[in-house]
């Protein structure tokens, strides 16, 4: 009979645990967080926690996965235009969104400030692989969807423009040849017409990273 | 469990000369703690049908890259130029296989046979064990997971899908339990 | 403490490959010992004789839920960084009936096979053999399969999220439920004792 004792023994052991575990709350935290001051200011001083728009261009034209864009602006704006792939994540919901500590996260909003900020708000929820898309999308606008060839231009800075028109033509984007044209017609830079299908979601928000399931 | 059970895994063991298996609820503590282990070390859990997974799309990236690079499921595996060999998966399984190994070895458990029912040949159990496993296979691709990387881990983590994987399993093998008597009974 | 220590950063990927090697053995070892090994005390569960497939699965889930669920509560592990798979509902409830046909008709699973065949099981060597095949297969047809497999995403879902019932309580409840199990488990194998492959070849009270 000892044996059964054992057993019995283990079940309480394990009936006393689940008990008590109804009166100790969730395990994934709440929303009160300690912020590691010193780390953050190392960080953002030696500016690793950015990411160039050109990087990004690239990333998206080479197919990686490895990361989320999140679009903190609204939805109006996102519904407007996005950076293909984005995930629009209004800012006043990013602290309940469901994004896991071990992604690759890019913010991007108008300027820099709104994911400047979010960034923050993650890397005190302990977000580990967060990023901001340095500028957002006004550079974004500038330097990929619109780019401007510079006046008097060296033969490097051609070349590079070059490179830059493909990238921005992948995007749908209109590259700003010729000096006369930028400055007679000024038109507003029309955003490039959104492809319904360029963000279904289930797709975009799966990021193929490695497997780490059975 | 009572002494009943012991008295009868006694007995059986004085006629296979083999230690008899522990009792399933110690065994059961060892699985968690080790399941436990990996996630607090590793952030992870255990899994078994993705190291095979890996094998296939490296074996096939041997014979035939141009075919693997034509199937964007087993593209996958390739993404980032790694490979799929050096894989945590991997290295996890051959240590089940080394673990098994030794378990087995302490027991008197390591012998070359074949477990079946009485009342079937060796031969037809084979067989079956070939189509179980391919079954299995395809299975465990689909529900991206098999017994220990779903049920297991899944399980202990509440993840929703675990959870109904697990039910389904336990439900496929009931309904066809039935079927399949004659093989083990 | 800061668990989980991978992605705390603690060692790297190499080291990560020697972790799980030795998690590997303990692994092997314990499905060994449980007898799991033997693939006709595995599908014997589902002849309601030798109920270890329940009682083994169900100790390690409960012994493993406890564990994280406690160690978090306290502190010492993060459990937002510990990984989930991503819930597919339909795929994963065609994949288990499938998966459980496998089982029976097999004797084994993927985990076990290897510890079977580890052991000089025959079965279990010409399973593994099959596993691989049924993935080739799978890797073969996936366009077709494809819609399928991505059907119903949910992302990375727990109960809890799912139901909205406190996470505690479902803790409490899987523990309840297992002990439940277990019972009716002993239940079962002492009412076919003496059966072919009962974990009680015959009732001594005779």
């Amino acid at each position: 009979m000892k044996n059964l004792s054992l057993n019995k023994k283990l079940a309480g052991i394990a009936l006393l645990l689940g008990f008590f575990a109804i009166f100790l709350g969730s395990p994934y935290k709440g929303s009160f967080y300690n912020i590691n001051s010193k780390e953050l200011a190392l960080i953002t001083g030696n500016a690793v926690d950015h990411v160039k728009v050109d990087e990004l261009a690239d990333w998206i034209i080479q197919g990686k996965s490895d990361y989320r864009i999140i679009d903190l602006r609204t939805e109006k704006e996102f519904a407007e235009y996005h950076i293909p792939g984005a995930e629009n994540i209004p800012m006043q919901t990013l602290d309940k969104a469901d994004l896991m500590k071990n992604e690759k996260i890019i913010l991007y909003s108008e300027g820099g400030i709104h994911s400047a900020q979010g960034w923050m708000i993650l890397k005190a929820k302990d977000f580990k692989g967060v990023y901001i898309l340095f500028g957002g999308l006004e550079e974004w606008n500038e330097k990929i969807l619109f780019p401007k060839i510079p006046e008097n231009a060296t033969p490097e800075q051609l070349a590079a423009f070059e490179k830059i028109k493909e990238v921005s033509k992948f995007f749908g984007g209109t590259p700003q040849t010729g000096s006369t044209a930028d400055v007679k017609d000024k038109p507003k830079v029309q955003a490039p017409k959104l492809e319904a299908p360029t963000t279904t979601p289930g797709t975009t928000s799966e990021p193929k990273k490695k497997k780490e399931g059975c | 469990m009572s002494e009943l059970t012991q008295t009868a895994e006694i007995k059986k063991a004085e006629t296979d000369k083999a230690k008899p298996y522990w009792n399933p609820y110690l065994s059961g503590i060892g699985l968690g703690l080790v399941l436990l282990l990996a996630f607090i070390v590793m952030g992870r859990g255990l899994g078994a049908s993705g190291a095979f997974g890996s094998v296939i799309a490296s074996g096939l990236n041997a014979v035939a890259p141009q075919h693997v690079n034509s199937n964007e499921y087993l593209k996958e595996n390739f993404e980032g130029g790694v490979n799929p060999l050096k894989d945590w998966l991997v290295f996890e399984v051959i240590g089940v296989i080394a673990g098994g190994f030794i378990s087995g070895a302490l027991a008197g458990r390591i012998k070359i046979t074949t477990f079946k029912g009485p009342n079937i040949s060796n031969g037809k159990r084979l067989v079956f064990a070939l189509l179980g496993g391919a079954i299995m296979g395809f299975g465990a691709k689909l529900a991206r997971g098999c017994t220990s990387g779903q049920a297991l881990t899944g399980g202990a983590l509440l993840n929703l899908g675990s959870w109904v994987f697990m039910l389904c399993v336990f439900a496929g093998a009931y309904a066809l339990a039935y079927f399949m008597r004659r093989q083990w009974t | 403490m800061n668990a989980p220590f991978f992605k705390y950063g603690l060692f790297g990927d190499n080291v990560s490959l020697i972790i799980a090697f030795v998690i590997g053995i303990g692994f092997g070892f314990f499905l060994e010992r449980a007898g799991f090994g033997n693939g006709k005390k595995l599908a014997m569960q589902f002849y309601f004789r030798d109920m270890s497939v329940l009682k083994v699965m169900f100790t390690a889930i409960v012994t493993a839920m406890l564990g994280v669920y406690y160690l978090s509560v306290i502190g010492f592990i993060d459990l937002s960084l510990v990984y989930l798979v991503p819930t597919n509902i339909l795929p994963q409830a065609i994949g288990g009936l499938i998966l459980g046909f496998g089982f029976v008709i097999g004797g084994y699973c993927p985990g076990t096979s290897c510890v079977s065949a580890a052991t000089g099981k025959k079965d279990g060597i010409v399973y593994v053999i099959g596993v691989f095949l049924g993935i080739l297969v799978f890797d073969e047809f996936f366009p077709l399969v494809k819609g399928l497999y991505n059907a119903t995403p949910m992302g990375q879902l727990t109960i809890a999220q799912w139901s909205n019932i406190p996470y505690g309580l479902l803790v409490f409840a899987v523990v309840l439920m297992a002990i439940g199990g277990f019972i009716a488990a002993e239940w079962a194998e002492k009412k076919n004792a003496g059966k072919e492959g009962s974990v009680i070849p015959e009732r001594m009270d005779k």
